[in-house]
């Protein structure tokens, strides 16, 4: 079953552009499959093994491939930012305890 | 990071966030950025030409005649942005969340100014990606957001033309073929014209309803003033 009519077919007799409902519903499985890896500690997706199985076939059903790797990649990218962040933060408090 | 200041202390604190390792990070996440956030990295940058710009030549430099068709299959050049306020934003039908928010927050705004002062504001869709976004597509897309959007697209050579008169910028991957799924990295602005098609104001992605608002009502005032009509 696919996405906008052009998700894995090479054919695309679907014009139709992705609606409302439709990013709503990707959205949500999105959220529900990085809520997953949160559980399990993954940030990378494909990562989790045969963990979040479910979520993601549910993901992988609602998103266009384009939206998929978009979203994959800006959510490493916000894990690495939030790290990146807390660690200034922890060497910044440290630096005060010393100085 | 003066040693003499009484704030010395502070300063050094403030340099030891910085570790090797923390300066590696921050190298490749800042790579991880570039790549992959064009599309915001792109917004600043063209924020601050746009503020360069204006300073330097005035408004009249961004826009410019285009030729292009409606989303009911209409021609539709900048000639028909007269006579009423445009607000108009650059995008394309499969964006995954920047464009159709933008679209919302274009279509508040249009509602509250409608509200006060009729329909004295045209809110205007202009696909960077014509070859996927037909007419029909993007009709079909609209049916999401106000009632009186009005869709554009063109030629390839038309609508880079056109973006090119707008200082937009979008890059489409190369060797995509039309029923492809990709998407595009664009500029995001909601650009605000005056009745007279000069260009007042690009308003960035983090830029409120309200503050959209201010600055319309702002201009309109001005407009009013000098003209003596709202439109
Ligand atoms: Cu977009």
């Amino acid at each position: 079953m696919g996405w906008f009519g052009w998700s894995s077919s090479s054919k695309s007799t679907n014009e139709d552009p992705p609606l409302r409902q439709d990013r709503q519903k990707c959205w949500e499985t999105r959220d529900a499959y990085f809520a997953c890896l949160d559980r399990v500690g993954v940030v990378k997706a494909g990562d989790e093994g045969k963990q979040c199985a479910v979520e993601n076939a549910a993901y992988n059903e609602n998103c266009a491939r384009s939206w998929i790797d978009y979203f994959n990649k800006r959510r490493v990218i916000a894990e690495q930012q939030k790290g990146l962040l807390a660690a200034a933060n922890t060497q910044a408090q440290d630096a005060k305890r010393t100085s | 990071m003066s040693q003499q200041t009484p704030s010395g202390a502070r300063d050094r604190a403030a340099v030891g966030v910085f570790t090797p390792k923390a300066a590696i990070l921050f190298v490749a996440v800042g790579t991880g950025l570039f790549m992959y956030f064009r599309h915001e990295k792109q917004k600043l940058l063209e924020q601050k030409q746009k503020e360069l710009e204006s300073r330097q030549y005035g408004r009249a430099h961004v826009g410019g005649p285009f030729s292009l068709m409606t989303h009911k299959g209409e021609p539709f050049t900048d000639k028909d942005l007269l006579g009423k306020w445009t607000l108009l934003y650059f995008g394309f039908t499969n964006c995954p969340d920047i464009c159709p928010a933008e679209l919302d927050k274009m279509t508040t705004i249009v509602d509250k100014i409608e509200s006060t002062y009729g329909p004295i504001v045209q809110p205007v869709f202009l696909s960077v990606d014509p070859a996927r976004d037909s007419p029909c597509q993007i009709a079909k897309y609209l049916t999401d957001f106000h009632p009186r959007f009005v869709g554009l697209t063109g030629s390839y050579e038309d609508v880079k033309a056109t973006c090119k008169a707008y200082r937009v910028y979008f890059s489409t991957p190369p060797g995509t073929k039309p029923g492809d799924d990709y998407l595009v990295d664009h500029s995001i602005f909601v650009y605000l014209m005056d009745p007279e098609g000069q260009f007042v104001e690009a308003f960035g992605q983090v830029t409120t309803v309200e503050e959209v608002l201010g600055r319309f009502e702002k201009e309109l005032r001005e407009w009013a003033k000098e003209k003596g009509r709202k439109v």
